[in-house]
């Protein structure tokens, strides 16, 4: 398998008033294409920083990070933009599901701004909804969706597009255990069904279990 | 879905603000349409007065009369008097001579201007001998029956049928004297007017001044009032020889002109502090979104849309907010505008007396009359406004930093 993303010796420096906090600090990383990765570690690790920096939505303070062969620190914001449009899913902690949206407008929305018509849309929401096992719930909006069905939504909306890697920065941590679980093993399926990369961040063990990959991450350095 | 969409739902998120915004800018559309609407039929109302009881809707002198207002610059219309008013466009030509001189009693003597004019012409067209019983009309040009205004009346301590005499300086430069009588009483409104105003039938007054058929104005009425003048044929028919001059009524009548620019002016001024008002209303309500979604902007911006899509939104929603305050203000500008042209307002219920505005009375029912293109340029500005008002809090959602914005 070829390598799909590759962090070569990172940093990232934020200023926290007058103080400097590195919170990656020369990290080197590899993931290969269909891989299902996930990257552990305590908060404060580095974890969501690094996700950030593999995703374009950060730059690196030093080192390079490299996605399909392309250096995002030589990017500009549209092309970052762009990258993010045809080549990453994300998930996030909280959803972050638009609240007016219902949950078939909030999994189209990456498809709508790629300009798919409406109809190929539809029929790829329809079936992710399947896959996913939240058909029938299109037209509820996020107020009435369980978290675990906010967060299928979520992951349908990254998935929508066919993406190379679906980022997700902690995607249980407001699930219930048992939901955690459903949803990583949906996460897994799909990942084994279409071949998408995963990345997924977590403190959770029983969580990071299911990862075929763990990258550990301690005080922004890689920890075997 | 599309980003149009979107942006309708993110104006309903919080209701009560975007009804408030929505009724401010409703309300004040309505506000500037029918004023605009109201001031334009009264000024209307106004020029019609004025030109009828003044100088028409365009006015022939002689080259340096309306400066001057030397006597001696009188001139003969017969040439072409005719041509005028078998015009498809003029309703009526009124030919005036204006003398200055003095009025005498047997107590009291004061400075008058002595009109001479066709009573049978005037009669139907200027609104201070309208108001006249037929009885006390100027029976003709010739008799010594004259009009004197009430103020003027009372100061030379006349009554009905006193009789009064008329000094003035004829064309050779002698002083020349009239008797003449009171035969009615004239109320213009118009103070300055009413204490010196004497009207008598032209051939007295042209015999008087020693200028037979000769007169100092030509008043033209015009059918459409003072759209759609035909200036040029009008001036084609003057004759080269007498150095005539064709005025609008704005250039004879600068007084009326210039309060009527005045009071626009002000009044335009007074609708941009309005809809600039209103502005900041939309501003501040697209800024507050703007500030509430702050993650969801990231989110959109994480997921892969350019700043570009925020900006379309943000503007989408100042239009939508413009285009519906339009629709809801111009329905209400619209109803009020109706009312006002078919029953106006009587101004007489809260002001006694005359209304005078640029030295002419005019009705006191102000009626609106209707400016369908003045209405759409306001719908046109106001669009505009939107648009401009979201540019702020657009370039604010532009500025936004995904990872920041999620980590907040």
């Amino acid at each position: 398998m070829m390598e799909l993303i590759q962090l070569r010796n990172v940093l990232k420096s934020y200023q926290a008033g007058v103080q400097q906090v590195d919170a990656v600090r020369g990290v080197n990383l590899q993931i290969k294409a269909g891989e299902f990765a996930a990257l552990a570690g305590p908060s404060g690790s580095g974890k969501t920083t690094l996700l950030n920096l593999i995703g374009g939505l950060d730059q690196a303070s030093a080192g390079q990070v490299i996605v399909e062969g392309c250096n995002l620190a030589e990017c500009s914001s549209v092309e970052l933009a762009d990258f993010r449009l045809q080549r990453i899913g994300f998930i996030f902690q909280s959803f972050n599901l638009i609240p007016v949206l219902t949950a078939r407008e909030n999994a189209e929305f990456v498809l709508m701004l790629r300009k798919v018509p409406a109809e190929k849309r539809h029929a790829r929401i329809d079936i992710l909804f399947q896959q996913l096992g939240i058909s029938g719930l299109e037209q509820r909006r996020p107020m009435e969706l369980s978290g675990g069905q906010q967060q299928r939504v979520a992951v349908a909306r990254a998935m929508a597009a066919e993406p190379a890697v679906v980022l997700a920065d902690e995607p249980t941590a407001n699930l219930d255990s048992e939901t955690a679980t459903d949803l990583l093993f949906l996460m897994q399926q799909l990942n084994r069904e279409q071949g998408t990369t995963f990345l997924f961040s977590s403190h959770d063990p029983k969580v990071i279990g299911l990862a075929d990959r763990v990258v550990n991450l301690k005080d922004g350095r890689i920890v075997e | 879905m599309s980003l149009f969409r979107l942006a309708w739902y993110n104006l309903w998120r919080n209701r009560r603000r975007t009804w408030i915004t929505l009724v401010a800018l409703a309300f004040s559309i309505m506000l500037v349409q029918t004023s605009h609407n109201l001031s334009t039929g009264v000024y209307s109302q106004m020029i019609e007065s004025g030109v009828r009881a003044g100088s028409g809707h365009m006015t022939i002198y002689r080259s340096n009369y309306l400066e001057t207002r030397d006597e001696k610059l009188g001139f003969d219309p017969q040439a072409f008097i005719h041509q005028l008013k078998s015009m498809e466009a003029v309703e009526t030509v009124l030919p005036r001579i204006y003398l200055g001189g003095l009025a005498q009693s047997s107590r009291e003597s004061r400075g008058i201007v002595l009109s001479g004019i066709d009573p049978a012409l005037e009669q139907s067209i200027n609104p201070i001998l309208k108001r006249l019983p037929a009885a006390s009309q100027l029976p003709d040009t010739i008799s010594r029956k004259a009009l004197v205004g009430d103020r003027l009346l009372e100061e030379l301590q006349l009554k009905k049928g006193s009789k009064f005499v008329v000094t003035l300086q004829d064309r050779q430069g002698e002083m020349v004297s009239e008797l003449l009588r009171v035969h009615a009483v004239v109320h213009s409104g118009i103070r300055h007017l009413d204490r010196s105003l004497v009207m008598i039938g032209r051939q007295r007054a042209a015999a008087l001044a020693g200028m037979p058929d000769e007169v100092h104005e030509l008043a033209l009425i015009m059918k459409n009032g003072v759209k759609d003048i035909p200036a040029d044929e009008i001036e084609a028919l003057l004759p080269a020889n007498q150095e005539l001059n064709l005025y609008f009524w704005d250039e004879a009548m600068t007084n009326l002109a210039n309060a009527i620019k005045l009071d626009y002016a002000s009044q335009q001024f007074m609708f941009l502090i309005i809809l600039l008002i209103v502005t900041i209303g939309v501003v501040n309500t697209l800024l507050m979104a703007v500030m509430e979604r702050t993650r969801e902007f990231g989110t959109i911006l994480a997921l892969g849309a350019r700043a570009s899509v925020l900006h379309q939104m943000l503007f989408l929603e100042a239009l939508i907010l413009g285009g519906l305050g339009l629709l809801i203000g111009t329905f209400f500008g619209s109803l009020a505008t109706w009312y006002l042209v078919e029953k106006g307002i009587d101004l007489q219920n809260w002001i006694a007396g005359e209304l005078e505005f640029g030295g002419v009375v005019f009705d006191p029912v102000m009626r609106a009359v209707w400016e369908p293109l003045w209405m759409l340029k306001i719908g046109i500005y106001v669009i505009s406004l939107c648009f401009l008002a979201s540019l702020y809090p657009a370039y604010r959602a532009g500025k936004i930093v995904p990872a920041e914005s999620m980590r907040k």
